[in-house]
Parts: structure tokens; C-alpha cells; sequence
């Protein structure tokens, strides 16, 4: 494994996937601005984040579950294919993108009705 | 070969002068003039690693090809899993910029007068010449077979093109579904992917299996030699993969005529041919070298590797002996095993290296040790990464991966990630 440095690691990305690296690291940034923004938006609300984050694992956990099944499809096979510990360590970190994808969005969706429900109790009060 | 001792000469005395060795690690200045005869995996993937590590040199390509092949895909293709557009790129779209491409075929080597002639006439003289022509599939010198009757008559072989490929897989689709004898093997010469016979056989048998058909089909495997693989470990695992799987094998059998009218094939053996009748067979036809290479002083003078016309390298350097500015990396060298995309990947940062430090005044010190690879698909899903040195022994990229164990993972390298880093190659990033 010792030619597989990061360099080398991200022209094989890049190659492989080509503007999808791209649109996939935009949305990562996006998702993460949302949970910073998210987090913002509970701490000004003075609320806390255990409610959404909670939120955002259970519907993290349930996405990546599902893909954990999907990504031999992605390899044009089936959910059978996976035999060994190694094939499920692998299928679990693959599904893990699009499950702490779903996890983020989450947790931004929660954080801002969390925040926005204090506030509308707050005025009411 | 007076100009190319001039050039390191002066490279080296430039080197000491100026007290740049350590400062140059990685590059030479040279203004060698460096011809790369191929533009294939190994020649682009020296034109780029060429281009960026010795600015200041005159690299010429030459090749009339305009498309690209992804070779190692051709296997999903003939699984039908992949089509004939996933393993087809062009030529253009990998040519690093400042390399001149010559399109047109070298038609001579003239390793004498430091010379190669294209088939259109033109002569390029060359300082240092790397010769990455790949290799001639000689479908002819099986008997009765000819590439246009792949995907007809029950007759596969997924070497000939990505088109060939989605025949053949068409054909194993027909064979599955009426059943019948199918006869698979490989040539007795050097052969580039030998695992590919195999995995065509187990794919085979995938498929029969999916479609309930295997009870339909008996499927046989004619190993050229007394074994299926040629590293000893593999040999074993296959073997009981294929007594499991309820797959004959027939040992020294080398087919050497196929008749598509009366569907028979006519194997050599130890005690003389025989002739099998078949519903379906997969020919690999026999490989050497392109008929310029042939007729060229490079190959091989005599031993095992002088009949194909494989041109004669030394094992570790990649060097010509004869002709120490000439150097054979990819399907054409004449070293043991190496004929794979993985090899290129080895071999052109071991020659690149070599030649940069030579041009810079340092001792050339890279060497290669015979890496090979062959994800082994034994199965739509599921695959074995095999990777082995000259020796053969197995060499493990990743430690995590059994190489002798049907895994998912090693399907999803071969499936998603073996493309990207091909053509991370052939840019010269991997």
C-alpha cells in the first residue's frame, strides 16, 4: 500500500468519478455549512443540540443500513455478494457517504425547527 | 549511440558543476531526444511521467491508433456486465501536452543507426527509445479461426476488442441457455492476462448457475501445461475451485485448429492430437510480437522467450542488453510474466526513474520485481486479488485482502476502482 498516498488516492478518485468528486465535495461542504449553521441557530435559541443529533443518528444510522444493501447493486451484483467481515466493513463505509449525508441534513432540518419553536414559544410567552 | 553519450556526459558534468544532484532528484534536465514507439497503456503512461521529469527533452509517440482500450475490462464486457463504451477512450484525450504524436505505425527498428521508420515513411532518429509496441494477437495461427467468427458458431474470445467482447458474452448467454460441451484454455507462448481464460471459465459458470442451467452445460478447461495457473498457490486454489464447481480439466492440451462448420476443436497433447467436439469454446488465440519488432535485431536471440519475438529486456532495469538506449516496457518485453496493466504500472516508474537519474549523472537504482496483478473473478460479485512477483510469490497490496479468498472487495476494486487508476496511470499520477 506504500504508492497509495493521498496524491495518488485523489487522481484515481478524480479519474474515476470526474465532475461527480466535485458535485459530491460541494455537497459535503453545503451539509457541513448546515450543521454549523444549524448549530449557530440552537446555541442563539439557547436550546440544545441532543434532540436533533439524536435525530439526525437514527435517520443516519437507517440510511446507511439501507446502503449498506444497496452498494453491491452500485457494482452491478447483489446483496449477496457480500461474504466476509471485509466485504461488510467495506459495503458499511461506502454507505456511510450518502447515510451521514442524510444524517446532516437531518440534524439541519431538526436544529432550525428546534430553534424556530423555541422562538415562536418565546414570543407567545 | 556517440549523441547519447554525450548528452549524459554533459548531463552528469552539469550535474557536479552546478551542485544541483540533490536539487534534481526527481528530474533531468537533458535535452535527449526520446522516441516511445506505442501508444497504448505503457506508452502514455511513459509520455506523461517523461514529459513532467525531463522538461527540456524532445518526446515523440508513435502510434496509429486513435482509440484507447481499457484491456483489463474486456472480462466484464464478455460477463455482460459492462458494455463496449465503459473500456473505449481515445488516444487524444491522454497525450500529455508538449509530446509530439506521430500517427502512424513504426514500420522499423533501427537500433544500429538509433532509428525508427513509420509506416509512412518518415525516419526519427532517437537518443534513447522506448519500445511499448503491446503485442499481435495471431488468432491465424490457430487453424480454421478467424476474428470475424467470434460471436458465431458457439465461438468466443474476448482478447480480439471491446466489440468481440459483448459477442462473446452474447455467445455464453446462447450456450447457457441451449447447453452443451464448452471448451475453454489458452495458448502455450506468453500471453498477456492469463488469468483471463480462467475467469471466463468461472464466469461461465456463474452464469449457468444464476439460470439454473449448469446441470445443462459441461463446461472443460484445457490447460496448456500440466497446471491451470503458473504460481503454485493459485494453481492449487483453482484446481479445487474448478473439481468444486464440477469444471474438467484437461492438462498439455493446446489448441491448435477449430473447425466452426462440424463445431471441433483439434488440441496438441503429449500423445498426439485429439479433436473435441464443443457447443461452445472460448479461444485465446496465441501472442507475439508485431511483425516490426519481429523483424527487428530486439528480440530475443535464442531461450524460451526468442520464438514470439519478445523483445529481450533485462528483468530488473528493463533495459536492452545489446542496445543499452532501448528499453521494452509492457506486453512486448521479453521478461517473465509482466503482461498486464498492473506491470505497467510497475515497470514505467522503474524505467522513467532510471532514465532521469542516467540523463542527471546518478546512478540509475529503481528496479522492478515482476509485479504482476490478476483480479480473479470467479463470479459476477466476487473475486480474488491475486498479485505476484517473478518469483511468485504473492505480494499483497492491501492487508486486509486474502488474495486467495472469493471476496466482494476484491470484485469492487475490479468493478469500480481498477479504471480510475488506470487512467491515473496513463497520466502518470499512479
Amino acid at each position: 500500500m506504500s504508492d497509495f498516498d493521498l496524491t495518488t488516492i485523489y487522481f484515481i478518485l478524480a479519474e474515476s468519478m470526474g465532475m461527480w468528486l466535485w458535485a459530491l465535495a460541494g455537497l459535503a461542504v453545503v451539509l457541513g455549512i448546515g450543521i454549523i449553521a444549524g448549530i449557530m441557530r440552537l446555541r442563539t435559541a439557547g436550546r440544545p443540540a441532543k434532540r436533533p443529533a439524536t435525530a439526525a443518528l437514527i435517520a443516519g444510522g437507517v440510511a446507511t443500513a439501507i446502503f449498506i444493501f444497496l452498494v453491491p447493486v452500485w457494482t452491478s451484483t447483489s446483496a449477496g455478494a457480500l461474504a466476509a467481515p471485509v466485504d461488510y466493513l467495506f459495503a458499511v463505509l461506502f454507505a456511510l457517504v450518502p447515510g451521514s449525508m442524510v444524517g446532516a441534513l437531518v440534524f439541519f432540518l431538526a436544529a432550525n425547527r428546534c430553534a424556530a419553536k423555541h422562538r415562536s414559544i418565546l414570543k407567545s410567552a | 549511440m556517440e549523441r547519447r553519450q554525450f548528452l549524459v556526459g554533459a548531463a552528469a558534468l552539469a550535474s557536479v558543476g552546478l551542485g544541483t544532484q540533490a536539487a534534481q532528484a526527481q528530474t533531468s534536465d537533458s535535452r535527449a531526444r526520446i522516441v516511445i514507439a506505442g501508444a497504448g497503456a505503457a506508452g502514455l503512461a511513459l509520455a506523461s511521467r517523461l514529459r513532467r521529469a525531463m522538461p527540456n527533452a524532445t518526446i515523440t509517440i508513435i502510434d496509429a491508433k486513435k482509440e484507447h482500450h481499457f484491456q483489463p475490462g474486456f472480462t466484464l464486457v464478455g460477463a455482460g456486465v459492462w458494455s463496449p463504451a465503459q473500456v473505449t477512450e481515445r488516444n487524444v484525450d491522454y497525450m500529455p501536452r508538449g509530446v509530439e504524436w506521430v500517427e502512424a505505425a513504426v514500420a522499423e527498428f533501427d537500433p544500429e543507426a538509433n532509428a525508427v521508420v513509420t509506416t509512412t515513411g518518415q525516419r526519427i532518429d532517437y537518443d534513447f527509445l522506448m519500445v511499448a509496441t503491446g503485442l499481435k494477437l495471431n488468432y491465424e495461427a490457430i487453424e480454421g479461426m478467424d476474428v470475424s467468427l467470434i460471436g458465431e458458431n458457439g465461438i468466443a474470445s474476448i482478447y480480439a476488442g471491446p466489440e468481440q467482447a459483448r459477442a462473446s458474452a452474447a455467445a455464453i448467454d446462447r450456450f447457457i441457455d441451449t447447453g452443451g460441451v464448452g471448451l475453454f484454455g489458452r495458448p502455450a507462448g506468453e500471453m498477456k492476462c492469463a488469468g483471463a481464460p480462467l475467469k471466463i471459465t468461472f464466469i461461465t459458470d456463474d452464469k449457468a448457475r444464476s439460470k439454473t442451467r449448469r446441470g445443462a452445460v459441461e463446461l472443460i478447461y484445457n490447460a496448456h501445461n500440466p497446471a491451470v495457473f503458473s504460481v503454485a498457490a493459485v494453481n492449487d486454489k483453482v484446481t479445487d475451485m474448478f473439481a468444486g464447481r464440477d469444471i474438467a480439466v484437461n492438462y498439455s492440451h493446446v489448441l491448435k485448429a477449430i473447425d466452426p462448420g462440424a463445431k471441433q476443436a483439434t488440441y496438441a497433447t503429449d500423445s498426439g492430437d485429439i479433436t473435441l467436439d464443443y457447443d461452445f469454446i472460448h479461444v485465446v488465440p496465441p501472442m507475439r510480437a508485431p511483425d516490426a519488432v519481429l523483424a527487428s535485431p530486439l528480440p530475443w536471440q535464442d531461450g524460451a522467450l526468442a520464438a514470439d519475438g519478445w523483445i529481450e529486456a533485462d528483468r530488473a532495469t528493463l533495459r536492452h542488453p545489446r542496445y543499452p538506449n532501448v528499453f521494452a516496457v509492457g506486453d512486448i518485453a521479453g521478461v517473465p510474466r509482466g503482461k498486464t496493466a498492473a506491470s505497467v504500472k510497475w515497470q514505467v516508474p522503474v524505467v522513467v526513474d532510471n532514465l532521469v537519474a542516467e540523463t542527471a549523472g546518478r546512478a540509475p537504482q529503481a528496479v522492478y520485481n515482476g509485479y504482476t496483478s490478476c483480479p480473479m473473478v470467479t463470479g459476477i460479485g466476487k473475486a480474488m486479488l491475486i498479485e505476484f512477483d517473478y518469483d511468485g510469490n504473492l505480494i499483497p497490496s492491501f492487508p486486509f485482502i486474502d488474495p486467495l479468498k472469493e471476496l466482494w472487495v476484491s470484485w469492487l476494486i475490479e468493478e469500480k476502482g481498477l479504471l480510475g487508476a488506470y487512467r491515473a496511470m496513463l497520466r502518470g499520477r499512479a
